[in-house]
């Protein structure tokens, strides 16, 4: 029963770090048409500032807040320089834009810092540990949980409460209605890259927290799980974005926690053919996204 | 007097073997010029060509980038090794291999067959999922697959060593060997993209929906295509390992597929003359940066060492690439002999004459399409007789094009039934209402645009399982019929657009349709067009026997050529009869007639405004 509460909790924190970087690359993908293989590396952006604030001395809050403003801006910058020159082209161009820009970025990572790890040292209370009877829970994952919530809380509130959140959930349903309300199309593409840059962001912090180091291809890995997420969730549906990753992360963590010890180096195998199972039974994705075609 | 002309049958074949002798004319020549640097390089030129070719056959026909195909390549190289591996060597490298599995000492051909083989089996055990997916969705689910095969040989140790190198394998692949393969994955890779399986998956690739209601299964294509190349990207992988000589899955991993992929995409995925000309051009690329990587002077400069300098300009090119031509350095066309070396044959009009006349009608029984918030078709019942030029009108909105989505199987009723003869058409799939023998046009024009006009036409007749050649004449006859004999090998998407609408409905034709669904065939068209397209659809019941429904909000048009018109508003039929009688009936009058007739026929010009006119050639009458 324990290990049973100490699991759930390590799947969601883990599975929200996943949805937080879903959520991002669904909420361009639905508006641009673009699968961001560089997320990864806006990711790794925001793990440098962090790095790079502590390195001044700034206190760890500032440092936190000055890693999400990186990856915002990064986020903005790649859209601007990169993709905005490629819009309207078609969905494997673009993949293979970003493609090119995320192996571009990982070089200069390696030339202009370092191909090697560098440690970020986070306060203490972060790392400490939670102890409920018989369950020891570690205060990261707490805090991770915490801020998952938070920010998707505050995403749903944008998305529902605000014009221009109104006007992203209408362009991901059909950009052209969205030139018809008079909002300018610029505006929405930077503002769904500047929020999954801030989404990228927020999940760096909780990952570099629990990594304790940065390194230029931190953010591969867990960027690569979110595209699965988005894909098990169904390819620009935001719901379905948050839905895969909370399920990716439980079926990662499960595998970990229970499968016997000779099948344990085979869990990223078996996870994956789970999931890749999944979308054989659903190839819309378990929330598909619903857009009306006419033809 | 005109001849109607359709490409030659050997045309494919003599162009596949002028780019393999291209190929390997190239690759002797660095051999030659560059000695034995020179044959290394030209060497893993062969070997990468295989790869990219690999690739090149699943994503340039079915326009889907994968990144697993490293994944095959990874593990035709360890089977390859194991089986060519002499057992006293494997003894030592891998102590715990099963002993069936490897120790052989085969011959490297023999060992490629099974290679090649098992590559297959891999490939379509894998393919399910990512046939099924579409576009994008696909292309993550590639890169899964990859991480799949990369995670099982990083934990089976006992098979592949684990993360040390499985060293000891033997340098079989020379020269020789690399541009025999070469030469012969471009053979393969040509004949493919060409044969009717290329074809069709291209058509898929282009338009989706269109190639579904011409009756092309696309699933079953790509799935095709995968396990095709996943067979190729495994004998890659093992020219690759037999290169090498001693490797671990990493290098397999995604810096290959990267690589791969980029060589692909600069030349062009769309051709197999793009992918091979990309492989030539990334490589010299790589091969110069490679030299600048360690530091260079530059006149007074000095460049410092930049770490990936190789990956950096790789990258950049890619971006170029596609910023100035999306479709590769190579675009769209293949190696081909020039114009006035190949040779069209004549194609005879006997053989056209098709068994006369469907005798099935079209039953539509209560059928309802809701969707959220909206119900756009209520309750429509219409029997439609075979042999006649039956209208279907209604105002903008009315649910005319949603009812034609519903009959072809675009779009699941809600409730209802819809019959065609005898059979049940509302749980087909688009596909196979097409095989049904039921053809439509689109409202917004769907064609194949990266297929040429004769390729559009042909690849509709071969979907309904016509041979190839006699596809091709086919495709011939209905350009002719339709006046677009003239630009059969231009680009679909480079037509002007009255050529569009005609090229769409010949190829509606040439799947040789007992029932053709017309959506709005004359919208955007001039005066001159729309008169001259009545005149064709008027002849059409008589001399191919098939029925038609005509869609359109235009009175005039439909009224001229139909003996029957159906009227539907708000979702509902609301009038059904000659066109006299329904022009006379009070509801139509309300609720279409209300708000036009103060504008009497005219109507037409401002129903969709006429593009600028940029037609050149007018049907020949």
């Amino acid at each position: 029963m324990g290990t049973l509460l100490q699991q759930t909790v390590n799947a969601l924190s883990l599975g929200g770090v996943y949805a937080l970087l879903a959520l991002g690359l669904a909420t361009v993908f639905s508006i641009v048409r673009l699968i961001n293989f560089a997320h990864g590396e806006v990711m790794t952006i925001a793990g440098y500032g962090i790095w790079w604030a502590l390195l001044l001395a700034l206190p760890a809050p500032v440092a936190i807040l000055a890693g999400v403003a990186v990856a915002v801006g990064a986020a903005l910058a790649m859209e601007r320089i990169a993709f905005r020159p490629m819009r309207g082209a078609d969905v494997t161009t673009l993949l293979i834009t970003s493609f090119a820009v995320s192996e571009i970025i990982k070089v200069l990572f390696q030339n202009g810092i370092s191909a090697r790890p560098v440690p970020i040292v986070l306060p203490a209370w972060l790392t400490s540990t939670i102890d409920l009877g018989a369950v020891r829970i570690g205060m990261i994952s707490v805090v991770s949980i915490a801020a998952v919530v938070l920010a998707l809380g505050a995403m749903a509130l944008l998305l529902r409460r605000t014009p221009l959140g109104l006007a992203m959930r209408a362009a991901a349903e059909d950009f052209a209605v969205v030139r018809l309300m008079g909002i300018k199309a610029n505006h929405v593409v930077a503002l769904a890259f500047a929020i999954s840059g801030a989404l990228a962001g927020i999940a760096a912090v909780l990952w570099v927290a629990q990594r304790g180091s940065v390194d230029p291809l931190m953010g591969a890995t867990p960027v690569l799980k979110a595209f699965i997420a988005t894909v098990l969730g169904g390819l620009g549906s935001l719901g379905g974005a948050v839905l895969g990753g909370f399920v990716v992360g439980a079926v990662e963590v499960f595998l970990q926690g229970f499968l016997p010890e000779a099948a344990l180096p085979y869990r990223e195998a078996i996870s994956l053919s789970i999931i890749i199972g999944l979308l054989v039974l659903r190839p819309d994705g378990l929330w598909p996204a619903a857009n009306v075609s006419r033809s | 007097m005109h001849q109607v002309t359709a490409p030659s049958p050997f045309q494919t074949v003599t162009d596949a073997i002028l780019l393999a002798a291209a190929v390997a004319l190239l690759m002797g020549a660095v051999a030659l010029v560059f000695g034995l640097p020179g044959q290394r390089t030209a060497t893993l030129f062969g070997v990468n060509l295989c790869a990219v070719l690999a690739f090149q056959v699943f994503s340039g026909n079915s326009g889907i980038v994968s990144f697993g195909h490293t994944a095959f390549m990874a593990i035709g190289a360890y089977l390859s090794a194991w089986l060519t591996m002499p057992a006293s060597m494997l003894r030592v490298t891998l102590p715990n291999l099963p002993s069936w599995l490897g120790g052989h000492e085969l011959p490297v051909l023999v060992a490629l067959a099974a290679v090649f083989v098992l590559g297959l089996g891999a490939a379509l055990f894998s393919g399910v999922p990512v046939a099924r997916l579409n576009g994008a969705s696909a292309s993550i689910a590639t890169l899964g697959i990859l991480i799949i095969v990369y995670s099982v040989l990083s934990a089976a140790r006992d098979l592949t060593g684990g993360n040390r190198a499985f060293y000891g394998v033997p340098r079989a692949t020379g020269f020789g060997l690399a541009a025999a393969f070469a030469c012969g994955f471009v053979l393969l890779a040509r004949l493919y993209r060409d044969s009717r399986w290329g074809l069709m998956l291209r058509a898929a690739r282009d338009n989706e929906p269109a190639a579904r209601a011409c009756g092309i299964d696309p699933v079953r294509l790509r799935l095709g295509a995968w396990v095709l190349s996943g067979g190729m990207g495994a004998v890659a992988g093992a020219l690759y390992g037999h290169m090498l000589g001693a490797f671990t899955p990493r290098d397999f991993q995604f810096d290959l597929a990267f690589g791969l992929v980029a060589m692909m995409i600069v030349g062009g995925m769309g051709t197999v003359t793009g992918a091979a000309g990309g492989v030539a051009l990334i490589m010299a690329l790589q091969e110069g940066l490679q030299r600048l990587e360690t530091g260079f002077t530059l006149g007074p400069l000095q460049v410092p060492q930049v770490f990936g300098l190789p990956i950096l300009g790789t990258s950049l090119v890619i971006l170029l690439v596609l910023l100035l031509r999306p479709q590769g350095l190579f675009g769209d066309r293949e190696l081909t002999l020039p114009a006035r070396l190949r040779t069209r044959q004549a194609v005879g009009t006997e053989g056209m004459s098709r068994p006369a006349g469907g005798t099935r009608s079209l039953r539509l029984d209560a059928v309802t399409k809701a969707f959220a918030g909206l119900t756009a078709l209520r309750n429509v019942s219409a029997d439609i007789p075979p042999g006649r030029v039956t209208g279907l009108i209604g105002p903008n909105g009315a649910g005319k094009s949603t009812l034609v989505n519903a009959i072809t199987g675009q779009l699941p009723l809600s409730s209802g039934q819809v019959t065609f003869g005898t059979e049940r058409l509302d749980r087909l799939a688009p596909q196979d209402v097409a095989r049904t023998g039921i053809a439509r046009t689109f409202q917004n024009i769907r064609l194949f645009e990266r297929l040429s006009t004769e390729e559009n036409v042909t690849v509709a007749a071969l979907a309904q399982g016509v041979p190839l050649s006699r596809a091709r004449d086919r495709a011939a006859q209905e350009l002719d019929h339709v006046g677009l004999a003239g630009m059969a090998e231009r680009r679909a998407g480079s037509l002007p657009y009255g050529a569009r609408r005609r090229l769409e409905i010949a190829r509606a034709l040439a799947t040789d349709p007992a029932f053709l669904l017309l959506d709005e065939p004359a919208a955007g068209m001039n005066p001159e067009e729309t008169a001259d397209l009545a005149r064709r659809l008027r002849s059409l019941p008589a001399a191919r026997g098939a029925g038609l429904l005509l869609i359109d909000h235009d009175l005039p048009f439909v009224m001229s050529l139909c003996g029957r018109v159906i009227v539907l508003n708000r979702g509902e039929v609301i009038a059904d009869g000659t066109p006299e009688a329904v022009q006379r009936d009070p509801g139509v009058i309300e609720a279409y007639l209300g708000t036009r007739a103060s504008r009497g026929p005219t109507a037409r010009q401002e129903a969709t405004p006429p593009p600028p006119t940029e037609e050149m050639t007018h049907a020949p009458t």
